[in-house]
């Protein structure tokens, strides 16, 4: 009889993995061309072919557990010269899932959003009805009285700030490190790392910033441009917001930044005119984000797109983040040309969208950015141990 | 034949390159009575020339002296039951390869035409035989490849009796539900059809069945074949002109398998048994009745192996795809994994298996089994070197080992070799014989009261067997061949097939059996010399019993009487003249193709004594591969030593060690033989042509290292039809040999 | 005595049916498009498992056509029209012009003053020959032929030195029709194009060759007298890889398995292993496919020194600066990503019907282009025309087929 433990594959895990949208797997014969053809598979990380023949027997933690489906972009190479259509791209989103969900603390929460087929309304009405009520609280759901109006007369900026900045660093925050320690626990067994954290971070940072794996993608280019510009929105959106807070609360420090102030003792009911710079950058942000989203929605409709099959988990995502997308602009549009009461409730829904979006990171697609970036590492430290 | 007319030809350069008219002398000196030169022989005007002269009666024999006898063949077919023909290949053999004009190439040039004329002289005009025939098929076996045959040889007109050892009809088939698609789309079950042919072969008047039937024996040749069996307890014996043996194959044993539980859990079953359940509609697990949860399938079970089958059986993972898609129609449920080396589904099986993978609930995974272990009711298997890199433990209710199969054949010639052992221990002549005779007993004794067709052959009850027990003859090009003329294999006894593959052999083997008998009836000789009218004659006056004729015919042809003398049977014949090669008394001989015939154009052929330097070479080239060389490499103009001879042969076999006797001691100073490959992957059309002749050459260097010659004179070259480029290389290389060895020292005597 | 039956294509498979039919006493008209019988398989240098030349059975086939008064075979000769006449059918051949008539000795001196060259279509274009000419040295019927089209305007020197009048450069085609009993369609198959499969370099490397071109750079007769040698630069490979399944068991290109590719990439690496003892061979598959007796190539061919088979489709063929090859791989058993290197590449592409080109007789065709029997029309499909397979199982098929015609034609007398 054969020594050493042996592994064995379960039903039913295979069939979960099925019914989470991987079932066209079951036609994959291993003949490997997927990897081959993967730009991004290396060595140490060869994938999809693994990842398939894990599912066909059904051994759901060595498929959650590998670094390698993070380090996977989704260009979809795999399937569309996939000889048998088993659709290996769809089985490393599949995978994606799956592990975000098992990293995810509090576990239940990760189910939550890991059922978002099911769970969505909860994921987006609860924030709807938190900011509703606030406001009601605040000043009874009246809209402003209209001519050149702030949303900081309906929500003033510390309501918002004092919700988010907790929400953010703190319910999304937690979670996140605590699932990231956890993956870097799991993908440490049984494999050497070297070098130093950090370093290899800022390499990892420095080439995310371009995409430039993304850009070894051979038929999946169109996504790389989507995520491209969403990536860079978020982050002026994220930018400006921090500074406006920095100078809200100290409008009228003279600094050399912040060379506007209010007119008159107006005070913080003030708001910016288009030609700040500040609002530029926002502007720039909330442009580059309708222009991913955009890309990324022509990306996923068009036909003959390899995009591999949308499930309900990244679809949630991507409907917030339009969401919060179409509602950031609407809002400053809206501030313009609406009536204040139809803006004011674009306002609330935007305000809700964005607390999901960041409720959710740890736990839904967006959790990516934590562990493809660790994933990253974790790989460079690997190559550098083995030489 | 008196009245011999050369025909010479100077067209294609000929007229040219030597001096025709000389030529005239050397054919009259052997014989020629008419000397006819013509521009063109092959054109209407020269071919009429030839007929005019043979339907005037002014010629009964005609040497052609032109091109090679693989051109123009169409143009000089004259009936060769009234005249023989000699052709001369003075263009391939003398012009395209030899200069002009030289005095090398005019006495090459005429040498053969000395050669061809007194051949020619010598050949004698072929007998029609006028036996009456019988028009039966006989199929031995009633499975799916047998009543195919059977209604295929009904359907082109022949009677057929049909013979099935079991109760009834239908063999393995007739207990499978479903078969594999053999039309598009390819990726559902169809239902089987062997009822449906089944109740055809029984209804149809043509075919006589007969089941629970043995043969007791076989006698005769194709076209009379006397058939006498036992069937339903009753004895009958009749006619029959040609046989297909459609036995069928058995599944390998598995109590050889006890390392994959077969025999230690009742829930460890062979491919057949599983197919046993499905035919019912019955699955489940033995031990307990109820439906399994997951079952195993483990491929290659005792195939592949050299501890068991080395071979494939082909068929196994297509067998395993139809029992995974049947378990899924009716239990979706039931997990199925496929544990195999290589999953192996040709062709449009592909499509099959597939459809059959796509499934939810079966798993398909590369990796060996070499032991599945009991676990209370349960079974259990690892999986080593599966492609995950660890092993893998996979649990089991029910395990279906997918065996390979062996044929239902009879070793003929292991058989006859008991029997004569047996008959050498009864005669008790010597001590070794009889210890001899008693190793082959031991070795060899299993294979006795295996027999099926009981053929009164000398050599043995039932087709040669070759490679792991199937009985063809391995031949690419003609599958269905076998060492027994007028007896044709098909199906699972011939080679590991499939049911749509033994079904196109069944047809095939009927098209075999209908043509021997057809052409038996036109006293033609079958694959690989058909349309031979010409059969040998024995006479038998000078025949000293030494049975290497009987011994060595490749085709079983020779019976021998209680004294040992051959018995001819012109019908079970290939004309492949290996017994003549095999004769030390020259008392076998075709009509244009025997031992004086050849020996003559030795004989004719002149020897300049050694003062000239003009050695002599003589080449034996089989018809087969090494002249249609040499043909090729002249047209492409290659060009060789002069002082070589070329005389075809029908085959190496078919040479007789008196031609290179008579050659040496007539002065010609050494002697070629090339022919086909021989050995395991021979590609010899008589199978062991060349082999014998390897054999008998021994001997003969024997004989010459006695007379003090060196051996190197004589010498056997394997070529194929393709290497052209070698025929030059080795006559050149031959007459350096010759060179340097010196003429021959019996020159002159 | 009912009418002829036909063949169509005198392939291993059409002429095993033709002389199969015809030794059975039946008449029987072969008809084949190109100047000579022997089709894909005289186009081959060996055959497994015993290694041995096409020519050898094409050369008794030959003769059996030869010496039987019972066929007749058209050659140059194609199906231009069939319809159904009562229970067989009513045939319209179109025969190419004779510019070369039944007077050819195949003396070859037409060829020698020939003053045009064209690619050679019996050495798959890899060499040129005189436009008159041989078909080639193995050809039968033994008679020249004549590629008009590359004939420079007014040139009418083949003419002038052919003693034999064999010669006509006005020669015009012929049509006639003829009625049969039953058909069996032998029409063969094609490569399936290397050029279709750009990401393993087909079309874009000289050194990425198909399996087919193999054979013809391993015959005596091939483009490079049998010396396997790399296009690029006339070198002898020192490393070669064999890329199996290029193209097949491939929804992106031939869904079905081409069922000799195995073999014949294993018998190919015999070719390399004999002609250049010390190269490096590769075979990379997905499914070692060797079934029956044929499993014997299989462990012979892997039990030589310097031949190893990996698991793992080759994804992409790329060319390095140094002129090598470079194939990106994962070896599954190992489950590492390679990148090998080779200095020939030669992919095992699968087999084409013709049939998948046009329905000849309205045959029905499967979605692969394979032709099915019809029996009620006496119509029959023999070789690869009918489904993918290796020689002797389609010798096996068209000596089947040549009984399932007689028993159609059978009834229909």
């Amino acid at each position: 009889m054969a020594s050493g433990t042996a592994l064995v594959p379960s039903s039913a895990a295979r069939l979960e993995i099925y019914g989470r949208g991987g079932e066209a797997s079951a036609r994959c014969y291993q003949c490997a061309t997927c990897s081959s053809v993967c730009e991004l598979a290396t060595e140490d990380h060869t994938f999809p072919r693994r990842q398939m023949l894990w599912t066909q027997w059904g051994l759901r933690d060595r498929l959650a557990g590998d670094p390698g489906i993070w380090l996977c972009h989704q260009c979809n190479d795999c399937t569309v010269r996939c000889p048998r259509d088993a659709r290996p791209g769809d089985i490393m989103q599949v995978a994606r899932g799956m592990a975000i969900e098992e990293l995810a603390f509090p576990r239940f929460v990760g189910h939550l959003v890991g059922r978002a087929r099911t769970t969505w309304v909860l994921l987006l009405g609860i924030p709807f009805l938190f900011w509703t009520l606030l406001v009601y609280l605040h000043n009874g759901l009246t809209p402003a009285a209209g001519g050149d109006w702030a949303y900081a007369e309906i929500v003033p900026h510390w309501m918002i700030y004092s919700v988010y900045f907790p929400t953010f660093f703190v319910l999304a925050g937690v979670p996140a490190l605590v699932g990231a320690s956890r993956a870097w626990k799991k993908w440490g067994e049984g494999r050497k790392r070297a070098g130093s954290f950090v370093t290899n971070l800022i390499a990892v940072l420095t080439e995310i910033v371009v995409h430039r794996r993304f850009g070894k993608c051979g038929v999946g280019k169109g996504r790389k441009w989507g995520h491209f510009f969403i990536f860079w929105g978020f982050i002026l959106a994220a930018v400006t917001s921090g500074f406006l807070v920095v100078w809200l609360y100290a409008y009228d420090l003279e600094l050399p930044l912040f060379s506007y102030r209010c007119p008159g003792a107006a005070g913080p009911t003030c708001h910016l005119p288009l030609d700040n710079w500040m609002k530029i950058m926002g502007n720039i942000g909330a442009v580059s984000l309708v222009l991913g989203g955009v890309l990324i929605l022509i990306n996923r409709l068009s036909p003959g797109q390899p995009a591999g099959k949308s499930m309900a988990f990244d679809n949630l995502l991507l409907a917030v983040v339009l969401l919060v997308i179409a509602t950031g602009v609407g809002a400053e549009v809206g501030r313009l040309v609406l009536n204040p009461g139809v803006a004011m409730w674009i306002y609330i829904v935007h305000l809700s969208s964005v607390l999901c979006l960041f409720l959710s990171v740890p736990y839904s697609k967006f959790a990516h950015m934590v562990y493809r970036t660790l994933a990253l590492v974790h790989e460079r430290m690997v190559t550098a141990a083995k030489s | 034949m008196d009245k011999i007319g050369l025909f010479v030809c100077t067209g294609c350069e000929i007229g040219k390159a030597i001096d025709v008219d000389a030529l005239e002398e050397a054919g009259r000196d052997k014989g020629a009575k008419q000397f006819v030169k013509h521009a063109c022989l092959c054109n209407p005007e020269g071919v009429a020339l030839i007929q005019k002269a043979i339907d005037g009666g002014e010629v009964d024999a005609v040497a052609i002296a032109a091109c090679s006898n693989r051109a123009k063949v169409a143009e000089f077919s004259f009936d060769r039951t009234k005249t023989p023909v000699e052709r001369i290949a003075l263009r391939e053999q003398v012009v395209w390869t030899h200069p002009g004009g030289e005095e090398d190439t005019q006495m090459l040039a005429a040498d053969l035409v000395r050669m061809g004329v007194a051949k020619v002289g010598r050949m004698t005009l072929p007998k029609k035989l006028d036996d009456t025939l019988d028009d039966t098929v006989l199929v031995v076996g009633g499975g799916l490849a047998g009543l195919t045959a059977a209604n295929a040889a009904a359907g082109m007109g022949h009677p057929v009796v049909l013979v099935e050892k079991g109760e009834q009809l239908g063999g393995y088939m007739a207990g499978l539900k479903d078969v594999l698609p053999e039309t598009p789309p390819y990726d559902r079950l169809h239902s089987n059809t062997v009822a449906a042919l089944v109740k055809e072969v029984e209804a149809s008047k043509q075919i006589k069945v007969l089941t629970r039937g043995t043969i007791k024996s076989i006698t005769g040749q194709p076209g009379m074949f006397e058939v006498s069996l036992e069937a339903n307890g009753v004895a009958q014996s009749f006619k029959a002109g040609a046989i297909v043996q459609a036995t069928g194959s058995r599944p390998y044993d598995a109590t050889k398998l006890g390392h994959l539980g077969y025999g230690k859990s009742p829930n460890v079953l062979t491919a057949q048994e599983l197919d046993a359940q499905l035919g019912a509609g019955a699955l489940k697990r033995p031990s307990d009745g109820k439906l399994p949860g997951r079952v195993l399938f483990v491929q290659c079970a005792g195939s592949r192996d050299a501890n068991h089958l080395p071979y494939c059986s082909s068929e196994c993972c297509a067998t395993t795809l139809r029992q995974v898609a049947a378990i899924h129609r009716d239990h979706p449920e039931i997990e199925c994994a496929v544990v195999y080396k290589d999953m192996r589904a040709p062709g449009q099986l592909e499509h099959f298996y597939l459809a059959v993978q796509s499934k939810p609930n079966s798993l398909f995974a590369r990796g060996t089994i070499d032991e599945v272990q009991v676990k209370g009711d349960g079974l259990c298997a690892r999986v080593k070197d599966s492609i995950l890199g660890d092993e893998l433990q996979l649990d089991a209710d029910l395990v279906v080992l997918a065996v390979g199969m062996c044929p239902n054949s009879a070793d003929g010639e292991a058989i006859r070799q008991v029997r004569d052992a047996k008959a050498r221990i009864a005669k008790n002549e010597s001590e070794e014989q009889v210890r001899q005779g008693k190793e082959t007993v031991d070795k060899l004794g299993h294979h006795e009261g295996t027999e099926i067709l009981n053929l009164v052959y000398r050599q043995g009850p039932d087709l040669p067997v070759l490679r792991y027990a199937f009985p063809d003859s391995h031949y690419i090009c003609f599958p269905y061949e076998t060492r027994r003329t007028g007896v044709y294999a098909a199906g699972t006894v011939r080679a590991p097939m499939d049911a749509a593959q033994a079904t196109e052999d069944g047809f095939g083997a009927a098209m075999k059996a209908v043509q021997c008998i057809s052409a038996a009836k036109r006293s033609e000789a079958v694959h690989p010399r058909a349309g031979d009218i010409g059969v040998a004659e024995f006479f038998l006056q000078r025949c000293t019993q030494c049975k290497r004729c009987t011994e060595e015919c490749p085709f079983g042809t020779l019976n021998e009487d209680v004294k040992g003398t051959p018995e001819y049977n012109p019908w079970r014949c290939r004309r492949c003249g290996i017994c003549l090669g095999s004769c030390p008394e020259r008392i076998i001989s075709f009509p244009d193709y025997s031992v004086d015939a050849i020996a003559t154009a030795i004989k004719a052929m002149e020897v300049p004594d050694e003062t000239e330097e003009k050695p002599r070479i003589l080449a034996f080239l089989c018809e087969n591969d090494a002249l249609p060389a040499l043909d090729e490499a002249a047209a492409r103009g290659m060009k060789w030593n002069p002082w070589i001879r070329v005389i075809p042969v029908r085959c190496l076999g078919a040479i007789n060690t008196v031609w290179i006797a008579d050659s040496l001691s007539s002065g010609v100073d050494g002697v070629l033989m090339l022919g086909c490959k021989s050995g395991d992957d021979y590609q010899c059309h008589y199978i062991r042509g060349s082999e014998l002749c390897k054999t008998r050459m021994t001997n003969v260097r024997e004989t010459l290292s006695r007379l003090t010659l060196e051996p190197e004179r004589v010498q056997i070259h394997e070529i194929g039809r393709n290497e052209f480029a070698r025929i030059p290389e080795i006559f050149d290389a031959f007459a350096e040999t010759i060179t340097s060895v010196g003429p021959n020292p019996y020159k002159g005597f | 005595m009912s009418q002829p039956l036909m063949i169509v294509g005198a392939g291993i498979a059409g002429v095993t049916s033709a002389a199969e039919a015809a030794e059975a006493g039946r008449e029987v008209i072969l008809v084949e498009k190109d100047p000579s019988v022997g089709g894909r398989v005289l186009r081959s240098h060996h055959y497994f498992p015993k290694m041995c030349p096409p020519s050898c059975g094409m050369e008794i086939n030959t003769r059996r056509l030869e010496n039987n008064p019972r066929v007749t075979v058209k050659v140059r000769t194609t199906v231009k029209r069939a319809e159904p006449v009562g229970k067989g059918w009513r045939v319209t051949l179109e025969r190419q012009p004779d510019y070369v008539n039944q007077n050819c000795t195949a003396c070859g001196e037409c060829s020698k003053v020939c003053p045009a060259k064209v690619p050679d279509p019996f050495n798959l274009k890899l060499s040129e020959v005189p436009a008159i000419r041989l078909p080639h040295g193995e050809a039968w019927p033994r008679r020249f032929v004549l590629d008009r089209t590359a004939c420079p305007a007014g040139c009418t020197k083949c003419v002038e030195v052919c003693t034999y009048k064999a010669i006509d450069l006005d020669a015009k085609p012929t049509e006639e029709t003829v009625e049969v009993s039953a058909v069996v369609l032998a029409t063969g198959w094609r490569p399936y194009a290397k050029e279709k499969l750009v990401e393993l370099g087909g079309g874009l490397y000289p050194d990425v060759i198909a399996n087919v071109e193999l054979e013809r750079l391993t015959a005596p007769a091939g483009p490079t007298g049998g010396k396997i040698l790399r296009p690029s630069n006339g070198q002898a490979p020192k490393k070669v890889a064999f890329v199996q399944c290029a193209g097949s068991r491939d929804r992106n290109h031939l869904p079905y398995c081409s069922a000799v590719c195995c073999l014949a990439s294993l018998k190919q690496a015999t070719y390399v292993k004999n002609q250049i003892p010390d190269a490096e061979v590769t075979i990379y598959y997905i499914d070692r496919r060797t079934p029956g007796r044929n499993e014997d190539v299989l462990t012979k061919t892997t039990a030589l020194e310097g031949v190893r088979l990996v698991k793992g489709k080759v994804g992409k063929v790329t060319r390095r600066d140094d002129g090598t090859l470079a194939l990106r791989v994962e070896d599954v058993d190992r489950g590492q990503l390679l990148e090998a290197t080779a200095d020939l590449v030669v992919l095992a592409t699968g087999m084409v019907p013709n049939l998948a080109d046009g329905a000849l007789f309205g045959v029905e065709r499967d979605p692969d282009g394979f032709g099915l029997d019809d029996l009620s029309r006496g119509l029959f499909v023999a070789g690869v025309a009918r489904r993918p397979e290796d020689v002797a199982a389609s010798v096996r098929d068209a000596t089947g087929a040549a009984a399932k015609a007689i028993v159609a034609a059978g009834r229909s007398a």
